[in-house]
């Protein structure tokens, strides 16, 4: 969703310098193409996988894996909860959340509208019913993790950072495919497609793009 | 007023008496099973009856029976507002009862915003009437002259005196008075309830829960019924597996049930358990083999199709023809000749339809959010052949009524499964049942041409197309629809020449109903947009078009009072302001929306001003909160909801895709109100259909665009 | 079935109930508080909105076991004398129109209020957004929220 931004060496610099700037771990996901990866990783200051956890770096295995991964959490099942804005959407076609409920500072919503007032522990039976989690909420205002109009580069280098994934390291955003929120996209209740790839296939993906360095596809 | 003192002391009376009337259940939940059900008809410790409406006991405490349905449109302070003045008690010290359906009352079907324009010169003059034998009574025990004697606070005063008594020691010997034929009024200038902004005596129950809605109906050994309908009016059932929802623990029996709507069998399977849950899980593990032949499952886009084909080639039953259209049409330098489309409605009151029978010893009682008790009876009595006195019908309070609950098929259908059971039923809509078994409101089309000459309009030719509601009720089918001019204005038709409008029959198999405003609610769409379209065709401000069309001294103050509070003299350019005026059940109402461009897309509502002419009325603050409340729901009917038909069955069951307008849609409204010496006119529906045309014509004259079908979307118009 | 046992409005009972039974038809058909209003089935609509623990849950989708051990309070037991806040001021203002609606408004404005004092417009949008009201009543439950903020907190009893 940022068609006007060249990417050309300037832009690589640019991204460079942030990255260079940031504190965080996952650096390597600056790269916006396995091309510009490939090129330079020697001189990266930092390293996505520390030393006690050696992983096979690959670029193309890498962005391979992640676009499975942008096709999950680009589905409806996991989209709908990083909604762009600060109410939720709902339903295969990601329309915005009937009733309008606001995502509140911890994501559990507001006043009379906290999530779980109607998102029970378990799905509700019936179609058009709350779908149901112990755990039901949106991502926290101070890290709002958006997914919605995100492009796979976007996302990519949001995911990894931990100024904007909720300070996950790697182990923890490993981990976060086994969340349990995160698994109930794939239980979401009477009449909602799942995502595009199984759990397992999820998991698979999201492990490998992550343990290949995390590189972000060209923008 | 202080809430609190009156809402306590009103509180205690109210609900000591309709509590256990309509529900005791509700009001004593753990003695529901020993309560013994009051009504008026046969609840002698309320006192000596005056008059089918006011009876007073022995310490002097009043009980005014409401005769109408209480939905929220305000019967229920109306009616005892209206006696409480003549009869010189303060409301706020009456108990209120709600009546069953009899026939002394005359028409108790509250419905055409009746209740008030329909009853009150009769109310007005019982209770004065009941007022002056008791002041009578008074005189003869004092052996004083009647002139010399007055009523005031439910009390009657000897004025030379000072003498005073209270009515309860006055009440057993003006009962045995001949009423005097001729009473004299109060004058409405020395009104000290009527016209006043007096406390709803209903609102204290409807904020701790105790009032009782039709749904909150208990009875000792009560059972709950749950129905599994056919979707399709006219489908029958051909077989039903109910295996599983016999093993749903609760679950009573399983019975075929066949009701009427109107006087077409509805067939379907019902559920009878123990409790409302079983009830339904029983309903959803039915599965049910229906016959849908013999009859034509149409969608939408067909019926819309056809009613535009028709507007094309059918000329239609003549309602109103004056001067000579087609030659007008014909010389007119500019001319229209446009369709408008209105969507089918349901009324999805917040409170699901039920009912509640017992029927036993060939004698039925009802108990349910009731608008047309009368109705209900003699339809029961018919059908059932019982004596009309062996059906008893009792109104609860209603969640919600706008013309659906003053219909006969769910009462029907409560007794009729109370009868074969053997037990008291409450029978249990779902909202999904409530939203799509219909009867809905007419989804309509217009087909308006016209022209206009010199600024005026020259020629002016409506013709609709929609089912007529008439035609289910027995009306013949070569006469056309006499509502087809509901809602617009008779001083139109004094200053339009050429004239004609004129009903395409138009029949589906979907059953159809009133909604409030009924056909006003559609017609007004077509005829005020129509206007809007003729004005900027002359080139005139709408307004003064308008004025230039409307004839009457009544209705030009109107315009007055509407420009004044709307400001539509000094709009300024960039806002788009739309106007639209109508009548309907003897009051007019008009409307004046702002709207603006939302920086989110499309257009949103700034501002909604109204002017309600209702002649003489009865509570200020319940004509403003009429006027509110209809206009957000003609908010809904225009942006946001729509019956739609697929296969001849409707699709939207809920309010997930049934959108109501929510907390977040509502723009600021205004109401005014035309303080005059007509005729009460009605008060609960005539606010609802100028707002579409006056948010369309706002919608025009902001953006350019003419939106001609309803519903649209403000987010993207 | 096993009992369940739930504190509701102050006192406890111990209901045989299908523990998948929404806490509405229990509320309602077991205990007998006809109060709380059946609307929607699916928590579109608000009607059926009751504390628990002090939240504004849609009973209607809340199964009763979630309660279990836990406290809920429903309309009738917001206050002893039909005098919280909200419930005043709904009576100042003449809110209910058919009145289906409200003992859902009410909860749920209860809490709004218990959570933001002071609410702007905005505020209660965000916080009402939840019950539908059919007579369209929205703009004096809006003018009553602010009213009831304004008014001090006296209530009798909160059974929470």
């Amino acid at each position: 969703m940022n068609p006007r931004s060249p990417h050309t060496s300037p832009r690589w610099l640019n991204q460079k310098t942030m990255a260079m700037l940031s504190v965080g771990l996952f650096v390597t996901t600056v790269v916006t193409s396995a091309f510009t990866e490939e090129r330079t990783p020697t001189t990266r200051p930092f390293t996505l996988v520390p030393a006690t956890a050696p992983v096979g770096r690959d670029s193309m295995a890498s962005v391979k894996a992640f676009a499975n991964v942008y096709k999950v959490l680009m589905s409806p099942r996991c989209m709908n909860c990083h909604p762009a804005g600060d109410i939720p959407l709902q339903g295969d076609d990601s329309h915005r959340h009937a009733m309008a409920p606001r995502r509140g500072i911890d994501g559990k919503g507001v006043y009379a509208m906290k999530c779980t007032n109607c998102h029970q522990p378990t799905n509700t039976p019936g179609l058009h019913t709350p779908p149901g989690n112990p755990d039901w909420h949106l991502p926290p205002a101070t890290a709002r993790m958006v997914f919605q109009g995100r492009t796979p580069n976007q996302l990519a280098r949001q995911l990894v950072d931990p100024k904007q994934n909720g300070g996950k390291n790697m182990a923890q955003l490993l981990e976060h495919a086994h969340d349990g929120l995160v698994v109930a996209g794939w239980t979401p209740g009477e009449g909602r497609t799942l995502p595009p790839l199984s759990h397992a296939e999820f998991t698979k993906a999201w492990t490998t793009w992550i343990k290949t360095g995390a590189f972000a596809p060209k923008p | 007023m202080d809430t609190q003192s009156v809402s306590r002391r009103n509180f205690l009376k109210v609900s000591g008496l309709t509590g256990v009337m309509l529900s005791l259940g509700l009001y004593l939940p753990t003695h529901a099973e020993e309560a013994e059900i009051i009504n008026t008809a046969g609840a002698a410790d309320l006192g000596t009856d005056l008059n089918a409406w006011i009876r007073i006991d022995a310490l002097g405490k009043v009980t005014i029976t409401d005769h109408r349905a209480e939905m929220g449109q305000g019967s229920y302070q109306a009616v005892p507002q209206i006696i409480a003045e003549e009869l010189e008690v303060p409301l706020n010290e009456v108990a209120i009862v709600f009546a069953q359906g009899n026939r002394k009352y005359g028409s108790q079907i509250t419905g055409g915003s009746s209740t008030v324009r329909g009853s009150y010169k009769n109310l007005l003059k019982l209770s004065a009437t009941a007022r002056q034998m008791l002041i009578q009574a008074a005189a003869n025990q004092w052996a004083v002259p009647v002139t010399d004697c007055y009523a005031e606070a439910g009390h009657v005063i000897h004025k030379p005196s000072g003498k005073k008594a209270n009515y309860g020691t006055l009440v057993a010997d003006a009962a045995k008075l001949e009423p005097p034929k001729d009473v004299v009024l109060k004058k409405r200038a020395d009104y000290t309830q009527i016209g006043k902004p007096l406390h709803r005596p209903d609102t204290p129950l409807k904020t701790n829960g105790t009032a009782g809605f039709g749904l909150d109906k208990t009875l000792p050994g009560m059972l709950y019924a749950a129905v599994e309908r056919n979707p399709r009016l006219r489908g029958k059932v051909k077989s039903f597996d109910d295996t599983a929802a016999r093993k749903v623990p609760g679950v009573k029996q399983i019975l075929k049930v066949k009701m009427l709507v109107h006087s077409t069998p509805r067939e379907g399977v019902a559920v009878i358990a123990e409790s409302t849950w079983a009830a339904l899980q029983g309903k959803k593990a039915l599965k049910v083999t229906w016959d849908d032949s013999g009859f034509e499952h149409l969608s939408s886009e067909e019926i819309y199709k056809r009613q535009h084909e028709a507007l094309q080639t059918n000329e239609g039953l003549s309602l109103k023809q004056q001067g000579d259209v087609a030659d007008a049409l014909a010389k007119g330098s500019k001319k229209l000749d446009v369709v408008y489309q209105t969507p089918y409605q349901s009324h999805s009151c917040m409170e699901p339809l039920n009912c509640t029978a017992y029927y036993q010893a060939s004698k039925v009682e009802i108990w349910g959010p009731i608008q047309a008790p009368d109705m209900v009876q003699d339809f029961i009595s018919k059908e059932m052949k019982l004596p009309r006195e062996k059906v008893i019908v009792n109104m609860t309070f209603l969640g919600g009524g706008f013309g659906r609950k003053a219909f006969t098929d769910y009462p029907y259908e409560a007794a009729v499964i109370s009868k074969a059971v053997g037990a008291p039923i409450q029978v249990v809509w779902t909202r999904e049942d409530d939203s799509t078994q219909g009867p809905f409101r007419p989804g309509i089309s217009y087909r308006c041409e016209g022209a206009v000459a010199d600024g005026k309009i020259s020629a002016f030719k409506l013709r609709m197309a929609g089912q007529n509601l008439g035609h289910w009720m027995g009306a013949p089918k070569d006469k056309p629809n006499n509502s087809t001019n509901e809602g617009f204005l008779k001083p139109y038709t004094e200053s339009i020449k050429n004239l004609s409008i004129a009903d395409v029959p138009f029949e589906t198999p979907i059953p159809v109903l009133w909604w409030r405003s009924v056909y006003a609610s559609t017609n007004g769409f077509a005829y005020e947009s129509f206007m809007d379209e003729l004005a900027h065709e002359a080139r005139k401000d709408p307004m003064t078009f308008r004025r230039e069309h409307l004839p009457d001294e009544r209705v030009q103050k109107q315009l007055d009072k509407l420009a004044e509070v709307s400001g539509w003299n000094s709009r300024k350019p960039g806002e788009g302001y739309g106007m639209a005026i109508t009548e309907c059940f003897s009051s007019t109402v008009g409307q004046v929306v702002k709207v603006s461009k939302n920086p989110n897309g499309g257009v949103k509502i700034d501002h909604v001003w109204a002017v309600m002419d209702c002649g003489w009325y009865v509570n200020p603050d319940t004509v403003k909160a009429q006027v509110e409340g209809s206009i957000v729901m003609a908010l809904g009917a225009a942006t946001q909801h729509e019956v739609t038909f697929k296969d001849g069955m409707a699709v939207d069951k809920n309010f997930y895709s049934y959108l109501m307008p929510r907390i977040t849609d509502i723009p600021p409204i205004d109401v005014f109100i035309m303080e005059n010496d007509a005729d009460a006119g009605g008060v609960g529906e005539p606010g609802l259909p100028a707002f579409s045309p006056a948010l369309t014509n706002a919608i025009f004259d902001l953006t350019g665009k003419r939106v001609r079908k309803l519903p649209f979307s403000l987010a993207t118009v | 079935m096993s009992s369940i046992i739930i504190t509701i409005n102050g006192k406890d009972h111990s209901l045989d109930v299908d523990p998948q039974m929404p806490l509405l038809w229990a509320i309602r058909d077991v205990v007998g508080l006809k109060g709380t209003k059946y609307g929607c089935g699916v928590a579109q609509c608000g009607a059926c909105t009751v504390h628990l623990n002090g939240e504004a849950v849609r009973s209607c989708v809340t199964k009763v076991s979630r309660a279990a051990g836990q406290k809920v309070v429903t309309i009738e037991g917001l206050s002893k004398n039909n005098d919280h806040p909200v419930q005043r001021a709904w009576q100042e203002i003449d809110v209910p129109q058919c009145g289906y609606c409200h003992s859902g408004q009410i909860m749920s404005a209860a809490v709004l209020l218990r959570d933001n004092p002071n609410p702007t417009d905005a505020d209660i949008d965000a916080g009402m957004a939840g019950n539908i009201c059919r007579c369209g009543s929205y703009l004096r439950v809006r003018k009553a929220i602010h009213l009831a903020a304004g008014m001090e907190r006296k209530v009798s009893s909160r059974n929470e």
